[in-house]
């Protein structure tokens, strides 16, 4: 008894299969595709994997929408500082980024805004003379074009190689932003892990929504550093998102896949 | 088509995969982490976690399957029995990613998924459905004055229910108010939608469904009826194909009932029309589900077909050249769950290590087991173990058989029903056919157990 008018055929094509896995902290190794599908956290511990600057845009904002500028700005070095060179380039090819920060702008749910990811995969994502320089291009576009501005932090600190130059940017972003402020528009600041140094202590703590993702080290010096000066025991979970959150220092504490629905609510609020 | 992901796990898991097997597909299975090495994920050619216990974040994850299909570049899902086989929301997904869903398509899965709506669809094609509410009734005073009017007991059932959840049965008027609300509040905390509807709960009647097939090019065929009243707290137990002490005329009225149901909804694949037969001999439509049925090789077993090939190569969109009239159905058969579970223990589930298994074989005899000595029945899912199917010239034979196949079961490490199985099987009520719905709770388990 056939009740079909064929039969089943078999495609001898070859599947084009991507099966590359990794390894978690808590030792576990699963398909790299799972992890990009839970939004890059461990399916088995929660863990927040690392998630590179663009990857994050394609995470946050509308399929298509994000331009982005000041693609060509490009570290020099500036003091002569021995082997920066040589560091900028392996960076560049390690993380496949031009600089630790990508800017531009983009929609949420339709929602227009600028965007700031700055990449740990890029000299720590530290803050040197171009990522200065782009964060306040960005809030300068943003205020002419009246767009909110979201930063999403991920940073070791200060770029050392670039001495006093790095350290000024902390006062020349935080001046950039508060004209934003001034001219009432919306800075929404993510800290991711880790956020620390200079961009803690400058653009990051400046938003008027501070959010954080869960387990994120933020802190200015870090816990050795802290540990070494006060001689003392340190709380749990110090410097911590759940510490600064308790400490009233951030305003919440956002899983990864609830951030795009919070940054929307966020932007249609302020509208 | 050369690959198929396997979304599900156990026993259905085996199933899909034997007949991708046999047809030369390539099989991907996924699985938890408490499954891994499970006998399924090692018949397939490949196996994937996808991550902990929780069924949530596993077997429902949609992302993860989807990410795993993509990643083993497969041409299809089969979705199986239970977890993500009835929703829509994955039917939608694979379409999106150009994988093909073995399935129906997600708008007769909306359709049929909404119960109420289902119910408003059926009385609108005057298809028998019990007295009771038109669609959904969401107010307290119209709920409460159709409940006086179709008289007590009535069932208040969620409209998004499923899986025995969200049905409450309410025998007088004074209780009707607090039962209302709290299946409202029990619906939208497990269904997500308070929505509701309300039909006259009708006793003492029989499970008998039909199952269907669909093509995509508006043919639909009926594999005739099962009977499935052997259950307990709504799960089904034993099943028998054809449903017995049904005479041909009811039976050709349920099934053209079924056919044009599945016509109506516009439907696709494979799937069943549930009906509550009354002692009086007028039956009513339960609901459809979307999806392929546990009970599906009594029904294989005697009509001769592979209801999963089936369901592949309509998803391929092949045509039937069969008519219905060329169908014939060929004696009768008895299928038993064999479950991990202790019927004397008020049913507890037995999770644990299998250790020898001697399984029940010969002429008329078919076992559908998940699992094999060493595997691991996890207390996480259901308690099924494997479905012991066995045929017969006539009903008695595939009784009797049956019988002699369970005596011969043996599975050490776990407690089983076997024992409970066969005490059905014997019972001259059911030999008889003087059974219903609610028989194995009232009678048969006071009989065995004493009052519980």
């Amino acid at each position: 008894m056939e009740l079909f008018n064929k039969q089943i055929e078999i495609n001898k094509k070859k599947p084009k299969r991507n099966i590359e896995t990794l390894t978690c902290e808590c030792g576990k190794e699963m398909l790299t595709a799972l992890v990009h599908a839970n939004h890059s956290t461990c399916i088995y511990c929660g863990f927040l994997f690392k998630i590179p600057a663009y990857r994050r845009i394609e995470m946050i904002a509308d399929l298509g929408s994000f331009t982005e500028t000041d693609k060509s700005l490009l570290s020099t070095d500036p003091l002569h500082f021995p082997e920066y060179k040589k560091k900028l380039m392996i960076a560049k090819k390690v993380s496949s980024l031009k600089e630790a920060i990508i800017c531009g702008t983009c929609e949420i749910e339709g929602l227009k805004t600028g965007i700031a990811v700055m990449d740990g995969n890029f000299m720590m994502g530290s803050m040197g003379e171009i990522v200065g320089e782009k964060i306040c291009r960005l809030a300068n576009q943003c205020m002419k074009e009246k767009r909110p501005i979201i930063i999403f932090c991920a940073s070791g600190g200060a770029r050392m190689q670039e001495g006093m130059i790095s350290l000024l940017q902390m006062s020349r972003t935080s001046i950039a932003l508060n004209k934003l402020a001034d001219e009432g528009l919306l800075y929404i600041s993510v800290l991711t892990n880790p956020t620390t140094g200079g961009v803690t202590a400058s653009f990051a703590m400046q938003g008027d929504i501070i959010l954080a993702e869960p387990k994120a080290l933020i802190a200015f010096a870090g816990p050795r550093v802290i540990k070494q000066t006060v001689n003392d025991v340190l709380p749990d979970e110090f410097q911590t998102s759940e510490y600064l959150l308790k400490k009233g220092m951030i305003d919440a504490i956002v899983e990864r896949k609830d951030l795009r629905v919070k940054l929307k609510q966020a932007l249609s609020l302020h509208r | 088509m050369n690959s198929i992901l396997i979304a599900n796990r156990g026993e259905v898991a085996v199933r899909i995969i034997r007949t991708c097997k046999k047809l030369g597909l390539e099989t991907v299975a996924i699985y938890s982490d408490p499954d891994k090495g499970s006998y399924y994920t090692r018949l397939a050619d490949h196996a994937v976690c996808i991550g902990p216990a929780r069924a949530d974040k596993s077997y429902l994850n949609i992302n993860s399957i989807i990410a795993v299909a993509k990643a083993y570049d497969v041409s299809a899902i089969h979705p199986g029995i239970g977890f993500l086989s009835e929703n829509s929301d994955f039917q939608r997904a694979c379409e999106k990613e150009k994988i093909i869903f073995i399935g129906p398509d997600a708008r007769s899965m909306d359709l049929l998924g909404d119960k109420a709506n289902a119910r408003k669809i059926m009385i609108n094609h005057h298809i028998p459905v019990p007295p009771g509410s038109d669609g959904e009734i969401n107010t307290y005073p119209e709920a409460k004055k159709l409940a006086d009017e179709i008289g007590y007991p009535v069932i208040i059932k969620a409209s998004h229910g499923g899986g025995g959840g969200g049905i409450r049965i309410v025998y007088d008027a004074e209780k009707f108010e607090t039962e209302f609300k709290l299946v409202r509040q029990e619906a939208l905390a497990s269904f997500g939608s308070d929505s509701v509807y309300v039909e006259k709960y009708l006793e003492n009647t029989r499970h008998i469904e039909v199952q269907i097939l669909a093509d995509d090019f508006g043919n639909v065929i009926h594999f005739g009826t099962r009977e499935c009243s052997m259950q307990r707290k709504n799960q089904k137990l034993i099943e028998e194909a054809p449903a017995p002490f049904i005479d041909d005329k009811l039976r050709k009225s349920m099934e053209d009932c079924a056919v044009k149901i599945a016509t109506v909804v516009g439907y696709k694949n494979a799937g069943t029309v549930e009906f509550l037969l009354t002692q009086d001999g007028n039956f009513y439509f339960m609901e459809m589900n979307t999806r392929i049925q546990v009970e599906h090789p009594v029904t294989e077993t005697v009509y001769g077909i592979d209801l999963v090939k089936c369901q592949i190569q309509v998803a391929l969109n092949h045509e039937f050249v069969l008519k219905q009239d060329e169908i014939k159905v060929k004696g009768h058969a008895v299928e038993c769950r064999i479950n991990a579970e202790n019927p004397a223990e008020n049913f507890k589930p037995s999770p644990g290590t299998i250790g020898n298994i001697s399984l029940p074989s010969g002429y008329g005899v078919r076992v559908d087991s998940g699992f094999v000595g060493g595997d691991k029945i996890s207390p996480f899912y259901d308690s099924m173990i494997m479905k012991v199917i066995c045929s017969g010239g006539d009903r008695d034979e595939a009784i009797a058989l049956s019988c002699d196949a369970l005596s011969e079961l043996e599975i050490e490490g776990v407690s089983i029903n076997a024992e409970f199985a066969q005490a059905i099987l014997k019972h001259n009520d059911f030999i008889k056919g003087r059974i219903h719905t609610k028989w194995i709770e009232s009678k048969l388990c006071s009989e065995l157990f004493g009052q519980i």
